[in-house]
């Protein structure tokens, strides 16, 4: 019913004409709406008209300027940070506990005495080339030594360097190997793939300290990864021997609060407060008191000679449920001192896409995490050795012994992969691979790291050494005899400071409201406008659109009744005539714009439509009497 | 007929465009126009409300919003250059620092025999002499008598005190007679001195070569610091006359400090540390200077990937008064920045592994008028003597030696030389001992102005370091270790190396996260200008428009207003003279822009403007009265307020 009489409205519409002009929708426009320049250009006299529409231009394009600027800016999506510092009860950190050396030397010996014995004659060659002594008994197993053989480059000719294996007396020049090195003598390893012997690499070092140590840790890898798991984590340090004391806080705790885990570095490390099984534990003091204090003992008589030369305790304070890398992250404590650890969280809180590229949770980065098998959460460093081994595992068809392995792969071993070490080398010094893994990984958003004060003291005294070592040795062995010594007993105190984080958050520079008052400021500024005011300006433009509509519809209209007037000259005038008549009488008087201004009251009444014709009542007819009025007063 | 285009240019301009003043007669009419009006919103209340305590009401809330405004965006214009910090954190692949080293022992004793041979054996008497200790029993008792048949330059020039029953009597040191202390003493160890224990002080005194009554004397609490203090003194002034190339000549060579070398897993040598001679540490060894183009970068954080350096400290060949402690010192700094490593240096003990993991931190400020800070320095009146990009080190340490160069005539040892100055020396510059003490002490008071003057750098790189150490070699390494060492050391020392002679070194990137902490302007002049649109939309709902109207009614429009009051007011003046003198007088001729003639007689007026008749020869006699609203609001003013529609007609 509605919409039949809508719809007979709107053909009265198109019968009688457009409601008004363009210009008189534009006056009304001006007059009318909430902006606050175009009621002034109507308003006044017609310089100030000119100055007025000039204005408002001006005002209108510098609105959509600043505007376009204003948008620019949020979509850079700037951050702010803001810093808070303080104390408060936070979640202890993890702390990982190693030794320097991975295993007992004790327990290794048996597999690495063929290793050792190789080691210690190439020294004897080495230190005193001509008074070596040949009767070596048994025979040296030259099987190990032939894979990765350890040389001397003299490099005193520079095209033609002379490569002399420690164990052979031939000489052998090389011909389109390039050593860059010195001008002296030194040790170095030489590294060949089984392809042929052109496939060769010398691994030059300046040092034989370097390259007898390099050269040890390539054969050993070879040998341990052999080795199963349970077997190398039964040849490493024990927690009951490694942890003689334990102390949180007031409540005392001993090596089994310490979850156990091996560490191809280091061997078996312990870890205090991982937060695996149980609640992490949290620390409301700041000083020494409350913190966590540690004996350690890392008996270095059982020490691997070769293999590390420095010794002490490795320990690293991390998050908990993360995953340990000593190697970056950990420090040293040294042997017959205390060592004091004050602690201060640095954390940094950042908003992740599109503020900052960086990922939640490692989810969304192309790099399988191999680590995830401990059960640790994502970091940066895990997906960069995840993405080595992964390549690894590709081009080398083996993984490395110090990364976990990505599935269906094997350790690498001289015996399964004669190349491996070769493979190794190039894939580690491959600038190429370490850009592909830097791109493909992203930091993780939430970035903690523990800011360590380190201080050191001797420990024990020479006045309590005694009973020290003592009671130690007693606790540990049940023996009256000191199995300690300084050189191997380690004291460590861990605690938070007075103050004990700094948080760097983030927060969005720029959010939506920020944008929105932004852009209404703008806009108020210039122009006094709102949204409303926007919306106004779309009503206009539909209205217009409405008028183009009908006067084309009328414009066809006429075309057709001209047609027919043509055959009949003496037709009525049709309303449309009639009202164009009118309007061209009196411009300002229309007759249809009652209809559009009173809305359908006057229908409604069931007003004739032509006679009684409702007075106009639109505002422009205010505005033309002045105008009217202006040049009569002056033409006088 | 030649001015006719022209004239009927400006006549058709006049008719198109006529100038006519305010349309309001009186100010009171353009207020009340304006009011009602005006885009602001609490002018229109004033006038629309009624009742006077209404009206007051709005106009008190008129105002105070206006006073908001001005008071707001006057806080936004001054808050205008604020900062906003910041942090970026970016993991990639990070340049490496230059590291520099250098053994803590500036030359090697056996070297610098001949030069410091006098100098020792005065010290080793004054020892003897004060404290009773001697080296070999051979000279315990022989000393006394050649002493003082020679007394020496060094006893001579810087006398050693005793200084008893302080603060007036001292005992010279050398010839053991008593004299009175004249000038002021200075302390260099506290300023707090417990006069009880006035037997323990010792120092010695400055004295003013030119006017001899000006000395200043130096004490200290322990002869351990006076000592040191007083032989550094004689040590400075015979350096300043060793030439460089001599001085370099006498200090470490690179193969003598550096064992092995092995960077991002790979080895090196020698050939990647550059030399760099500093006056108070000899030669030191720069890695990774920069120095020939590349500087090399890290692409893997951990301690394989870092810098290892085994360094030989040769303890036996120390200089015994100079340096006390032993080791060496390094630091981590920027290839452009100065290797500062008496002030900011760490020290690496001997027979331990250092492992030193960094963290790299790059900072930016924003420069004038954010903060006063300098971007490369050359704003700053103090010249730079380093060949360094600027620091506020470098600018103090210049600043320094410029009024060093100024006020004493000779340049200090440890600073570089400025252009045509040469370091200072007894021979030449007898005085400048007491003139650097002087300066130096004027210096730390912040007399010389140099604090004032040097600004921060707006940016700078920041290496945190975490520092820990591991006892090295481990027993049952030490073995081989020192054997294979000495080997690398190679046939010049025969002897097995001792593992106090050893230290070994890591250098190392925690982890490639670069935190960059910059600072962004808070504010732009999009944003202030947003800002200032909301304020005057808040409390008035005004814009740029409603300013340009104020300017326009209460300046130009008020203006003419007032013009033309007076001008008709005098008009009306001298036509009422000129028909009192001669009646038959014409009008005068107004044709300026202000013509009040012709404005008061045809113009109408707002309040004539609105008060259209309704058209009479309208052909709809229906018509009712037009209903727009300013209309409607006039009516009802007359209707209901006849008071207010009076007092605005006056």
């Amino acid at each position: 019913m509605n919409l039949k009489k809508y719809l007979v409205r709107a053909l009265h519409r198109l019968q009688k004409g457009p409601g008004y002009t363009y210009k008189e929708l534009l006056v009304w426009y001006c007059d009318n709406t909430n902006t606050h320049g175009p009621k002034r250009i109507i308003k006044e006299g017609p310089k100030k008209k000119l100055i007025w529409f000039f204005l408002t231009l001006l005002f209108a394009s510098l609105v959509f300027w600043q505007w376009g600027i204003l948008i620019n800016t949020y979509l850079s999506y700037n951050v702010t940070s803001s810093l808070s510092i303080g104390f408060k009860t936070m979640k202890f950190p993890a702390v990982t506990i190693c030794n320097a050396n991975p295993f007992k030397y004790s327990e290794v010996k048996p597999l690495l005495r063929e290793l050792d014995r190789l080691i210690e004659a190439a020294l004897e060659r080495i230190l005193q080339p001509g008074n070596s002594s040949e009767d070596v008994f048994p025979p040296l197993n030259l099987e190990l030594w032939n894979q990765i053989p350890l040389v001397l480059i003299d490099e005193h000719d520079k095209d033609n360097p002379i490569i002399l294996d420690i164990f052979e007396t031939n000489q052998t020049a090389m011909g389109n190997e390039t050593a860059m090195g010195n001008e002296t003598a030194m040790g170095n390893e030489s590294l060949c793939s089984q392809q042929g012997s052109g496939n060769c690499t010398y691994r030059n070092f300046t040092s034989a300290a370097q390259a007898v140590t390099e050269w040890y840790i390539l054969q050993s890898t070879s040998i341990l990864s052999k080795v199963p798991l349970h077997e190398r984590i039964r040849m490493g340090y024990q927690a009951e021997d490694m942890i003689l004391a334990c102390l949180y806080g007031a409540e005392p705790c001993n090596y089994k609060n310490f979850t156990q885990i091996y560490h191809p570095d280091h061997g078996n490390c312990y870890i205090f407060n991982w937060g695996m099984d149980e609640e992490a534990l949290n620390s409301s003091n700041p000083g020494a008191e409350f913190g966590l204090k540690l004996i350690l003992d890392i008996s270095q008589q059982d020490y691997i000679p070769y293999l590390s030369s420095a010794a002490g305790a490795r320990l690293m304070l991390h998050q908990q449920k993360s995953f340990p890398f000593l190697k970056d992250q950990g420090i040293y404590a040294m042997a017959g001192t205390e060592t004091s650890i004050g602690v201060l969280v640095d954390e940094l809180e950042r908003m992740g896409y599109p503020y900052s590229d960086c990922t939640m949770n490692g989810s969304d980065v192309p790099v399988k995490n191999l680590y995830s098998q401990y059960n640790t959460s994502y970091s940066i460093q895990a997906c960069l050795r995840s993405c080595f081994q992964n390549h690894m595992a590709e081009i080398c068809g083996c993984g490395h012994y110090m990364f976990p392995l990505p599935e269906g792969v094997t350790y690498c071993n001289n015996e399964d992969n004669p190349g491996w070490a070769y493979c190794y080398s190039s894939l580690r010094s491959s600038i190429k691979q370490r850009q592909i893994c830097i791109d493909s990984c992203k930091e993780t958003c939430n970035d903690t790291q523990y800011k360590m004060t380190i201080s050191m003291a001797d420990w024990p005294s020479e006045a309590s050494e005694d009973w020290i070592f003592h009671i130690l040795s007693y606790e540990r062995d049940m023996s009256t005899n000191v199995t300690l010594d300084r050189n191997g007993i380690i004291k460590l105190n861990i605690y938070f400071q007075e103050y004990n984080y700094r948080t760097i958050s983030e927060s969005a520079a720029t959010t939506i409201v920020w944008l929105l008052s932004s852009l209404g400021g703008q806009f108020g500024f210039w122009m006094g406008g709102s949204v409303l005011c926007l919306i106004e300006f779309g009503e206009i433009i539909i209205d217009s659109l409405w008028i183009t509509i009908i006067n084309i519809i009328s414009w066809c209209k006429g075309l057709q009744q001209r047609r027919a007037r043509a055959r009949f000259p003496d037709a009525p005038p049709t309303v449309s005539e009639l009202v164009e008549a009118h309007t061209n009488l009196e411009a300002h008087t229309n007759l249809g714009f009652q209809h559009e201004a009173a809305g359908a009251v006057p229908e409604a009444e069931g007003l004739p439509p032509e006679p009684g014709t409702p007075p106009p009542n639109y505002d422009s007819l205010r505005v033309q009497p002045l105008d009217s009025l202006g040049p009569d007063s002056d033409t006088e | 007929p030649a001015t006719a285009p022209g004239k009927k240019i400006t006549a058709r301009l006049k008719r198109t465009l006529p100038v006519r003043g305010p349309q309001a007669p009186t100010l009171s009419e353009l207020m009340r126009w304006y009011c009602l009006n005006t885009n602001t919103h609490g002018c229109r209340r004033i006038v629309v409300s009624r009742g006077r305590l209404r009206r007051l009401l709005w106009i008190l809330l008129t105002l105070s919003a206006v006073g908001l405004i001005l008071w707001q965006c006057a806080e936004l214009l001054m808050n205008y250059y604020s900062a906003s910090v910041s942090v970026t954190v970016q993991f990639q692949k990070l340049p490496f620092p230059a590291v520099t080293i250098c053994n803590i022992n500036p030359y090697k004793y056996s070297a610098m025999k001949e030069y410091l041979s006098e100098l020792d054996k005065e010290t080793k008497k004054a020892l003897e002499t004060f404290y009773g200790f001697s080296e070999g029993k051979s000279k315990v008792r022989r000393s006394v008598d050649d002493w003082n048949s020679s007394v020496s330059d060094f006893f001579q020039q810087i006398p050693l005190l005793k200084v008893e029953d302080f603060p007036r009597t001292a005992t010279e040191l050398h010839s053991g007679q008593k004299r009175k202390i004249e000038g002021s003493v200075f302390h260099k160890d506290s300023s707090i001195v417990n006069s009880g224990d006035s037997n323990d002080i010792i120092g010695f005194q400055l004295c003013d070569a030119n006017n001899s009554s000006e000395c200043a004397l130096y004490t200290f609490s322990s002869g351990v610091n006076a000592i040191q203090e007083w032989y550094k003194l004689h040590y400075m002034n015979i350096m300043a006359q060793i030439p460089l190339e001599t001085k370099e000549k006498l200090s470490y060579s690179a193969d003598d400090l550096l064992l092995t070398c092995f960077f991002d897993g790979l080895s090196c040598d020698k050939r990647h540390f550059t030399r760099f001679h500093h006056p108070l540490h000899g030669n030191c060894y720069t890695f990774n200077s920069g120095e020939n183009g590349t500087i090399l970068s890290t692409s893997t954080g951990g301690s394989e990937y870092g810098l290892q350096v085994v360094l030989y400290i040769d303890e036996a060949d120390y200089n015994p008064f100079l340096v006390t402690s032993s080791g060496a010192k390094i630091i981590v700094h920027d290839q452009n920045e100065y290797p500062f490593i008496e002030d900011i240096g760490t020290e690496i003990e001997t027979a331990a592994a250092t492992s030193i993991g960094m963290h790299f931190t790059r900072s930016r400020k924003l420069s004038k008028p954010y903060s006063d800070c300098t971007e490369t320095g050359a704003d700053i009146p103090v010249e730079n003597l380093y060949n360094k990009s600027y620091s506020l080190q470098i600018c103090l340490h210049s600043c320094f030696q410029k009024a060093m160069v100024e006020s004493c005539g000779c340049a200090q040892y440890a600073q570089p030389l400025p252009a045509g100055a040469e370091y200072c020396n007894y021979k030449k510059n007898p005085n400048w001992m007491y003139c650097y003490y002087r300066l130096h002490e004027k210096f730390v008071k912040e007399q010389l102005g140099c604090q004032q003057i040097c600004k921060d750098a707006c940016s700078f790189k920041e290496w945190a370091l975490t520092t820990s150490i591991a006892q090295w070699p481990s027993t049952v390494s030490e073995d081989w270790m020192l054997r294979v060492l000495s080997w690398d050391k190679g046939q010049k020392l025969n002897k097995k190396l001792n593992k106090t002679d050893l230290a070994n070194l890591m250098v190392f990137y925690k982890d490639l996260n670069e935190r960059f902490i910059s600072e962004n302007p808070a504010n732009t002049l999009v944003i202030l200008l947003s800002n200032f649109g909301g304020q005057l939309g808040l409390w008035m709902s005004c814009s740029v428009v409603c300013v340009i109207e104020i300017v326009e009614v209460f300046l130009i429009d008020s203006l003419s207003i007032v013009l033309r009051r007076q001008w008709q007011k005098a008009k009306k003046w001298w036509s009422g003279r000129q028909r009192g003198r001669a009646p038959q007088a014409s009008d005068p001729e107004g044709q300026g822009h202000h013509n009040p003639a012709c404005l008061d007689e045809d113009l109408p007026t707002f309040t004539t403007a609105l008060r259209l008749p309704l058209p009479q020869g309208s052909p709809l006699p229906r018509t009712p009265p037009p209903n727009y609203s300013t209309l409607r609001l006039e009516t009802a003013f007359t209707k209901q307020l006849p008071d207010t529609l009076e007092l605005s007609q006056h």
